[in-house]
């Protein structure tokens, strides 16, 4: 049954996470073409000076870069369901409702974070070319809420969407975009390290969210 | 014979509006039973309900003595759904849903499915969503049909389909419900369907039900009286063997479960005089006019 599940989701969302990984390693790739450019053309040692005392961060270009695949994956994978009412066929499954919604839910995570993954790897190895590793800590350290503002948008959007009656996919939308703000302030670099593992909790809560807008669909609610 | 389904003492509003209340549905076990009623009257909402999308106010349906609001897996296996307009998971072509669907029940058969699908003149490739409507009907039906279940909740199948594809769809049905004692309970909207295909019907009108028997008993005790009469008959819509009386400039059309000599002593008795009497043979549709009205 997980292999039917995982077949579903995959074809939906396949073209959207395969794009989004694309242009997220794009987007790293630009990064540190400019950081690499810059070297050249300010002398690496300035930029490091800028980077640890005037509050450069060449990483600041992949602040909405999760967000946006959260994004495209959680509308690729939860609006096909709601067309038509569609989600009455998953919930028709000889599997209890709850389950197939986390297995779906489950599969989404997994490949949202395999993207991220990949992402932050390459980013990671570049920079550890470019900088010492106290930079790239730092760097780490201020990177990590955005990627878990895209988690946060990803059970968001799921609760969201599948919520059937509209003023309260608005209020869910107007709490949840305030919400993921908090993990998107400005700050300076590592300045999120004391906030990140409430944050990485938060995030971890939010993650069954969408059990309740499927209760109550299941309820009846329109 | 027991039965499948029960639903007992049901009631459900949406807000104040009363859809029914203390409604009492049973369906036997190797039957179809078709569910008549207007719009509006609570098809879907009896087919949500039993599929466990819509919680009632008060009362329970049981499936195969399980509540429908807390199905079992293995409860859930054994009941094919048909949702209305046929709706299905139309980011997949025919070769993708079929894989979906088959890692869910071991006892898929794939047969009548690429049976019913070498009908199709639809590429390989194609998805769903580009399908017509008969198309994705023969899609829905070759699903449940390969699931194998042993009830079918088919919600107004014959929506949006061409008189060829209705046929296509009720034939293939019947025979598979006959052949294999399957139980089906289904709403449609064009009741010259429901003719060729049900055993039992239930129809409801607004709040109640207004019958539910095997739809061959009644076809011969609910009848239609046609005469002409020049006195206004208004008030025989208050006796109580009167179901339904339409008046069309003097001719007067009578539905009831009474007999013609009933009727005819009725009338003789009040000093009503009448003239061209006839018994009207009927149609299931007709019968359902008759029942609920025109309007």
């Amino acid at each position: 049954m997980w292999k039917s599940v995982i077949y579903k989701e995959w074809l939906k969302v396949r073209w959207f996470l395969i794009g989004f990984t694309a242009l997220g390693i794009f987007g790293v790739g630009y990064i540190f073409l400019k950081v690499q450019h810059d070297f050249a053309f300010m002398e690496a040692k300035n930029y490091w000076y800028n980077s640890l005392f005037k509050g450069l961060q060449y990483f600041g270009y992949l602040k909405f870069l999760p967000l946006a695949g959260a994004l495209a994956i959680g509308v690729a994978q939860y609006f096909p369901e709601t067309i038509n009412k569609r989600i009455k066929l998953t919930f028709h499954l000889p599997l209890k409702e709850n389950k197939v919604l986390m297995m779906m839910h489950t599969f989404g995570t997994c490949s949202l974070l395999a993207a991220y993954l990949l992402i932050f790897a390459v980013f990671f190895g570049f920079s550890k070319i470019f900088f010492a590793s106290e930079m790239v800590n730092g760097a780490v350290i201020s990177v990590f809420p955005w990627f878990l503002a895209g988690l946060t948008s990803y059970f968001i959007i799921a609760l969201v969407v599948l919520e059937p009656i509209w003023k309260y996919r608005i209020f869910y939308s107007l709490i949840g975009g305030f919400f993921v703000t908090i993990y998107l302030k400005s700050a300076v670099t590592a300045g999120y390290g004391p906030a990140n593992p409430i944050l990485f909790v938060l995030t971890a809560c939010l993650s069954i969210a969408l059990i309740f807008s499927a209760y109550r669909f299941r309820k009846g609610e329109m | 014979m027991s039965n499948v389904i029960e639903c007992n003492n049901l009631t459900h509003y949406y807000g104040k509006k009363m859809v029914y209340e203390n409604l009492n549905i049973h369906v036997r076990e190797g039957s179809i039973l078709g569910l008549l009623g207007k719009n509006g009257a609570g098809k879907t909402t009896t087919i949500n309900i039993l599929n466990g999308f819509l919680q009632p106010r008060s009362g329970e349906c049981l499936i195969y003595g399980e509540n429908s609001q807390h199905l079992s897996p293995a409860t859930k296996a054994r009941i094919g759904f048909l949702i209305e307009g046929h709706i299905q998971y139309s980011f997949m072509n025919i070769h993708q849903v079929e894989k979906f669907y088959s890692g869910f029940y071991p006892n898929w058969k794939p047969a009548p499915y690429w049976e019913l699908m070498s009908k199709l003149k639809v590429a390989p490739n194609q998805k769903i969503s580009t399908m017509s409507c008969g198309q994705r009907s023969q899609v829905a039906l070759g699903l449940i049909l390969a699931q194998d279940p042993d009830l079918l909740i088919l919600d107004d199948f014959s929506m949006g389909l061409d008189p060829g594809y209705r046929r296509l769809f009720i034939d293939y049905l019947r025979e598979y419900a006959k052949s294999e004692s399957k139980t089906i309970f289904t709403t449609s909207h064009i009741i010259q369907d429901m003719e060729r295909l049900i055993d039992d019907v239930l129809i409801m009108d607004y709040n109640r039900v207004l019958a539910q028997c095997p739809v061959n008993e009644f076809m011969s005790t609910f009848k239609q009286f046609l005469f002409e009469a020049e006195k206004d008959l208004s008030d025989l819509k208050k006796e109580k063997f009167v179901v339904n009386l339409e008046k069309v400039k003097n001719k007067i059309e009578l539905y009831t479960y009474e007999s013609e000599d009933f009727v005819k002593n009725f009338l003789d008795e009040k000093g009503i005089a009448y003239k061209n009497f006839t018994q009207v043979k009927m149609g299931l549709e007709d019968a359902f006019i008759g029942l609920t009205g025109k309007y």
